[in-house]
């Protein structure tokens, strides 16, 4: 065995061992030492030379950053998830022929779906989705955040909170809870344009705030042009198209003129 | 010289065409009668004139003339044949040389044809010195033969060919000629299912079309491009390619009718709807009548995009001549967004799926149930003045455990995004809607006359822009005479003007 790739797959027995014990500090610094060594491949992306290891050589910097992609999370560190996903997905896209598939693709692919939902990244998103195949949309990780996106897009919010239970990977679980978070701002929202006033408890029961004081901080720091008063939480209504009292004279003199302009020029 | 003697090939062999015409119209008497037709030339005498046209085009410089040798050997199209060509070759390929060696090599073997014509071209060979052009041509016609028999990987490697010899070529009239063989090697590559072997070829060929100015070259490479990634799906590399690229006035209205179609798929996928419904609509008007299958995947598109924005398209749409059947499975889909009932929607998602499939819209039509909620709502909305949320929920057969918190929820959301004008009464459980104001009283009349008489307008300037002159056509009128005397002012103008820029140094 090439003694480069001895070291590598090493030093990456020792990574996985921090990373079971959550020993966070000591994996990162493991893996950028491997990121270090794994440029040294000719055949990683974005060179893919035929070299005689080049199975070998991509399969276990495949696995490493697919471990990167699990210890951001770990480490809910979304910037870095980013990151390591992008040098993650040539192994799937460019070389999947090549490797046997990996068992953590799609919980991978789905994670970084459920990613781009809670930024609200929705075109991502479905720029991401068009890559898979009818295959992958089958299965249970990619399919969970498809649904998601659904229900989100709908308005069921209820049908997002509660497929928090059903997360088919334990890496969902980080990212659902901020995506709970995303989901009360849109109800917040939404509440405001289609009620005139809630009474305290059910504007609570609504935003999934447990006590009443985290209600009045909430808005507080959200959304300050909301007013409590007996027991109620008034909206205020911005009017939209209100009928029109004056004649924009200015904006209408300019338009006038320049359709004079333009006829003129045509006869 | 070279003339001479193609001349005088056309006139003996045209000679005997008559002959062969005539008897012809002898035995089938309901031909039209022989005077006229006797000037009908052989597929071979086309191409020679074709030819010449192409030798003159590069002669004097007039793309024009290219333009017009290539509209006309796509007429001839059908008629090609592996003796034409091969004897079109000898004819204008010095024989021994590289070029016609290789290109023969394509060309399935019928020796007992061609003798005649390899010793008729011999003599000629000394003297006929091919320009670049008629070269560039002969691989065009080969491959465009190669492609319509069918021998797809003979197609491959000649337009390989042809690409490696480009690569040494810069002259503006080969240019026009390129651009269609950039076309043809990425069709050879799509039909052998190898799109993406070319990719960094054709993003190389990009950079120097846009380094050379060629702005026709860079046109067709930045569809092909566009295509080589949408056929992968790569959306994301698309846009990004799309958006950093230059862009310029369109020089072919067919390279620009692609360039909407990609560019509308594009802005679809990444859900700006408005958008992409102006390129899809733009490219299926743009659209030659003749390319029907364009046209029907433009408007497939254009229907998708337009019931996302919560449009439904008109009948007429779907009844367009010859279209009636491959848009069928989207007017069911529009009857069902139309009506708002989700069952109905998805019987006809999963009676089409395998259309929806091979379109590639499968996503886009999980992305419409929202949408078929959305019109439910509406619909409701229109009928009711007031109605309790759960009715609503019954209404949209929204099948959850939780309906009435679903139906709130989502009542909630139409309203924020401004589908329906309602409000909720979380209280009593109730939707109420509001009355419809009357639009005359608001600003928004006056906005929507503004915004058609600036599109008239804008229209009639194009229109007045896009006229053409052609070139010299009043230069030509003045004498020599006048002419020389123009030059001579001109001169003196330029001395005056020269003279004073020295005398302010």
């Amino acid at each position: 065995m090439d003694p480069k790739l001895t070291e590598v797959s090493q030093l990456f027995e020792r990574f996985k061992a921090a990373l079971v014990r959550n020993d966070f500090d000591t994996c990162s610094k493991l893996l950028s030492q491997l990121k270090i060594l794994l440029i040294e491949f000719k055949s990683l992306p974005p060179l893919f030379e035929e070299t005689p290891n080049a199975v070998q050589e991509l399969t276990i910097a495949r696995d490493i950053y697919e471990h990167a992609v699990v210890l951001s999370v770990k480490m809910e560190d979304q910037d870095a998830f980013e990151r390591d996903f992008f040098q993650l997905k040539p192994y799937y896209t460019d070389v999947g022929s090549r490797l046997t598939q990996s068992p953590q693709e799609y919980p991978i692919l789905g994670l970084n779906l459920l990613r781009l939902l809670v930024q609200n990244r929705i075109a991502e998103f479905h720029t991401e989705l068009e890559l898979l195949s009818a295959n992958a949309l089958e299965n249970t990780c990619i399919k969970h955040a498809v649904e998601l996106e659904q229900s989100f897009m709908e308005g069921a919010y209820n049908r997002v909170l509660t497929a928090r239970q059903t997360v088919p990977h334990e890496t969902y679980v980080y990212f659902m809870d901020l995506l709970a978070r995303t989901v009360r701002d849109e109800i917040a929202g939404c509440s405001e344009k289609a009620y005139d006033s809630l009474t305290v408890k059910d504007a609570r029961e609504m935003l999934l705030i447990s006590s009443d004081q985290e209600l009045f901080d909430y808005i507080k720091e959200e959304h300050p042009e909301w007013e409590v008063k007996n027991g109620l939480v008034v909206f205020q209504k911005a009017k939209d198209s209100a009928p029109c009292k004056e004649i924009p004279s200015l904006q209408l003199i300019n338009q006038t003129l320049s359709y004079a302009r333009e006829l003129e020029r045509i006869v | 010289m070279s003339f001479q003697i193609k001349n005088c090939n056309r006139f003996s062999s045209s000679g005997k065409m008559t002959q062969d015409v005539e008897m012809k119209e002898q035995q089938v008497p309901a031909a039209p009668s022989n005077s006229v037709s006797s000037t009908v030339p052989s597929v071979l005498q086309h191409l020679k004139e074709i030819a010449a046209l192409i030798e003159t085009g590069a002669y004097s410089r007039e793309v024009r003339r290219i333009l017009r040798a290539i509209r006309l050997t796509i007429a001839l199209r059908r008629k090609l044949n592996a003796s034409v060509i091969s004897s079109f070759l000898s004819f204008t390929l010095a024989s021994g040389s590289e070029a016609h060696s290789r290109l023969v090599s394509y060309l399935p073997k019928e020796d007992e044809h061609d003798m005649e014509v390899d010793t008729a071209s011999s003599g000629s060979q000394a003297t006929v010195k091919h320009s670049h052009e008629i070269e560039i041509y002969c691989y065009l016609l080969v491959l465009i033969f190669l492609i319509d028999q069918k021998k797809y990987n003979e197609a491959k490697s000649c337009s390989s060919a042809s690409i490696a010899r480009l690569k040494n070529l810069n002259r503006r009239t080969v240019d026009v000629l390129a651009s269609r063989l950039y076309f043809y090697y990425s069709l050879s590559y799509e039909l052998t299912e190898s799109l993406s072997e070319i990719r960094g070829n054709l993003l190389a060929l990009h950079r120097v079309a846009t380094l050379r100015h060629d702005e026709l070259g860079q046109e067709t490479l930045l569809n092909l491009l566009l295509r080589n990634y949408l056929h992968y799906n790569l959306y994301d590399q698309a846009e990004k390619l799309r958006s950093k690229a230059p862009r310029f006035e369109a020089h072919s209205n067919q390279q620009f009718c692609r360039y909407l179609f990609y560019l509308g798929k594009i802005r679809t996928i990444q859900l700006e709807y408005t958008d992409a419904k102006e390129s899809l609509l733009q490219a299926a008007r743009k659209a030659p009548v003749a390319a029907l299958g364009f046209r029907v995947q433009c408007n497939k598109w254009a229907i998708i995009v337009r019931l996302l924005l919560g449009e439904i398209p008109e009948r007429t749409v779907f009844m367009q001549k010859g279209m009636e059947n491959a848009l069928k499975p989207y007017f069911d889909l529009t009857n069902a967004v139309r009506i708002g009932d989700l069952d109905l929607f998805k019987t006809v998602a999963e009676k089409f799926s395998t259309t929806f499939t091979s379109d590639r819209t499968n996503n886009l039509i999980v992305r419409l149930r929202h949408n078929v909620i959305r019109t439910g709502l509406r619909n409701i909305s229109i009928s009711y003045s007031r109605i309790s949320l759960a009715d609503v929920a019954t209404k949209l057969r929204l099948d959850s455990p939780n309906p009435i918190a679903d139906a709130e929820s989502i009542v909630s959301k139409a309203i924020r995004d401004g589908a329906i004008d309602a409000m909720l009464d979380h209280a009593n459980g109730w939707m109420v809607s509001k009355e419809t104001g009357d639009i005359y009283s608001t600003n928004e009349p006056q906005m929507a006359f503004n915004s058609r008489i600036a599109f008239c307008l804008n229209m009639h300037n194009e229109a007045v822009r896009a006229l053409r002159f052609p070139p010299n056509s009043h230069k030509e009128k003045e004498s020599a005479e006048k002419r020389r005397e123009r030059q001579q002012q001109e001169q003196e103008l330029a001395q005056c003007i020269a003279e004073e820029d020295d005398d302010e140094f």
